[in-house]
């Protein structure tokens, strides 16, 4: 179809592309402080979707978008708090009690949705963006990039302030102490249970806001299981990442414009099974595990309860 | 002996008919499965409502089992079996194999979708639905609304019942302009409930020049309908929503065009028919626009005179003047959008 690539139609797809790669950035943050504590974080699909719900719910109730996220942050963390307590505090089967949380997030925001929204089905309206001022104006990408909701830049920011953080702080050499060698940051004085505890209350947080970012700006509206995977995809970035959050800021990116990617090949009429275009999202996941996974770095303790005294 | 022989044969005839007497007393009970809840005001409440309606009209227990999923649905087919359920209703493509087998274990008859060559007497029936006669005339409605010569289409999936929708759409715009512009997106395999890429997709699509999408998602349809009452066509004016199966009119913020309407209580009557005249499984059901199972919304957002025109063309497809193929294949889809494109 020629001159389909049109300005308006590339800043979509570039627009739809970053849309898309926030919750799953987010997500992978939250799961890579998980990680480095040397917590599996199987439950963070569930974190995100319930905190899809609650952000939706508070966004909807307070018609605040910022209200909304931080509803979000408090849905993740809350099921993140039962993680805590079943897998840091009671050494239970990361594993287990993650797909638990999963399982049990999902059946639970589908019958609160039921009861509350199955009826009217309510949609936010368009959502406020913050124009950075000249590089907004770039064409194609300014309006894509640099014309976005404030969470968006924060999102960024994010990726290099815990960069920082892992690299420069004692936080973040605890949190890599929690993974690595847990008995020696215990000996060091420093308590592991509250460090891993800490470590997935955030992670609870951010999957949260991705989760409601996902509801409020991404769809406008909550509806069950429509995370469709989100949370499972950030885990797998941040596996990737070996520890690194530009790495997952990378991956995210390149998930979304492979999303972005396979809209545009479908738009132009490209004659091949649609399945074969929509496989390329996960392919290119699947291409990047194959050439970094080999290398790639899990903290030595991850996914195994701490007992103190216990060798 | 001639005599014992046609006393024998009149003794078996009565058996039969007798049994026939004996399985139309057994149906006391409907019962119909479904992976999201009966409230999406589309396949899931269309399915459960239709249901709902055929169990009163029958004097029939009702059984909904909602909100299942997708994944693994054998337990609870067989407690629905185990309930004395006349008749399952699988009302998704994915219950079509755990439907069959437990049919096979408990005796239990089942209706499956969109597996037509998997029909079994009095045990397996199929009910490939497809609204392509409304999607025919929602094509012609498209054409007549656009103002800058593209329409759109967004699927959630490729199943046969999307597949001819989809087409028929294509095929009606097409008889209307045969220069008028076809866009064609699906947001993912199965990407039912997936409201972010419903609206994302629905954004690009819109941004590619389409003024009036024709959206089949489930509840991703609730993603495409938030993206067209956000996005503005590329001449600045409003963009279209044409729905499918359920009727959002309650839910429009003044961008729901249309619905290809369908009802499901005609199907899932002659099927209970069937298994009380002991011919359950022996055909499949189908909807269409002669018994008004299939039919076009209309909305205030539709001219008089456009809609005295679909009402001329219903008319034709309903005398067999205008026939509108059935297209079920995905890449003979693709390859009829192609070549729709190819066309301008």
């Amino acid at each position: 179809m020629p001159g389909l690539f049109t300005v308006d139609f590339t800043t979509a797809l570039i627009f739809g592309a970053v849309t898309a790669g926030i919750p799953l950035l987010l997500a992978g943050l939250g799961e890579q402080i998980s990680e480095k504590a040397g917590v599996l974080n199987i439950g963070i699909e569930g974190m995100m979707l319930f905190g899809a719900y609650t952000g939706f719910l508070v966004a909807f109730k307070t018609d605040s978008i910022w209200l909304g996220f931080l509803g979000g942050a408090g849905g993740g963390m809350l099921v993140a708090l039962l993680m805590a307590i079943f897998c840091v505090w009671l050494g239970m089967n990361q594993i287990v009690i993650g797909i638990a949380l999963t399982l049990g997030a999902e059946g639970l925001t589908a019958l609160l949705h039921h009861f509350q929204f199955s009826r009217t089905y309510p949609r936010l309206g368009a959502i406020d963006s913050l124009p950075l001022p000249v590089i907004s104006d770039i064409p194609v990408f300014g309006r894509a990039l640099f014309d976005r909701h404030p969470l968006v830049y924060l999102s960024i920011l994010l990726v290099f302030a815990m960069a920082w953080l892992f690299r420069n702080t004692y936080v973040g050499l605890n949190l890599q102490a929690a993974g690595d060698k847990p008995a020696a940051l215990d000996a060091a004085g420093v308590d592991v249970y509250l460090t891993r505890s800490c470590a997935v209350l955030a992670t609870g947080a951010l999957a949260g806001i991705g989760g409601a970012y996902l509801a409020n700006v991404g769809a406008g509206l909550f509806l069950p299981f429509m995370t469709n995977g989100a949370g499972f995809i950030g885990l797998v970035l941040a596996m990737l990442a070996r520890g690194h959050p530009v790495w997952v800021l990378f991956g995210a990116a390149l998930f979304g414009a492979s999303l972005a990617l396979t809209t545009a090949l479908q738009v132009a009429g490209l004659n091949i099974p649609t399945d074969v275009v929509q496989m390329l999202p996960f392919a290119m996941v699947m291409l990047v595990l194959v050439i970094f996974a080999r290398h790639s770095y899990l903290p030595p303790a991850l996914g195994l309860p701490y007992v103190r005294g216990e060798r | 002996m001639i005599k014992l022989k046609a006393l024998g044969a009149l003794t078996l005839g009565a058996l039969i008919g007798l049994a026939a007497t004996a399985q139309a007393e057994e149906i006391k009970s409907i019962a119909i499965m479904v992976p999201e809840q009966g409230t999406d005001f589309g396949w899931n409440q269309q399915g459960v409502d239709a249901a709902r309606i055929v169990a009163e009209k029958f004097g029939l227990e009702f059984l909904p089992a909602e909100g299942l999923g997708y994944g693994d649905v054998r337990q609870t087919l067989r407690e629905l079996a185990e309930e004395g359920a006349g008749l399952i209703i699988a009302h998704a493509g994915g219950y079509n194999a755990a439907a069959q087998e437990i049919a096979a274990e408990t005796g239990t008859p089942v209706a499956i979708v969109d597996r037509p060559d998997d029909m079994k007497a009095g045990l397996v029936a199929d009910y490939t639905l497809s609204g392509r006669e409304g999607a025919y005339l929602a094509g012609r409605l498209a054409v007549k609304m656009s103002k800058t010569g593209t329409i759109g289409i967004v699927v959630s999936g490729e199943p046969p019942s999307w597949n001819s929708q989809s087409a028929a759409f294509a095929m009606g715009a097409k008889a209307t302009n045969p220069d008028i512009g076809i866009v064609y997106a699906v947001i993912g395999p199965a990407a039912y409930a997936d409201a972010a890429g419903g609206r994302r997709v629905t954004e690009s699509v819109i941004s590619a020049g389409a003024d009036v999408i024709f959206g089949q998602g489930n509840g991703s349809s609730f993603g495409m309908i938030q993206a067209v009452e956000t996005t503005k066509a590329v001449n600045g004016e409003k963009a279209w929503f044409i729905d499918v199966i359920g009727d959002k009119s309650e839910l429009d913020k003044g961008n729901l065009l249309s619905s290809v309407l369908w009802d499901m209580v005609p199907v899932f009557s002659a099927m209970v028919e069937d298994i009380k005249a002991d011919t359950f499984g022996t055909r499949g059901y189908q909807i269409s626009l002669a018994d008004d199972s299939v039919r076009l919304l209309k909305t205030p957002h539709i001219p008089d005179d456009i809609w005295d025109d679909l009402m001329q063309l219903r008319g034709d497809i309903i005398a067999g003047t205008v026939t509108v193929d059935e297209i079920n294949d995905a890449q003979q889809v693709r390859a009829l959008m192609s070549s729709v494109e190819a066309a301008e």
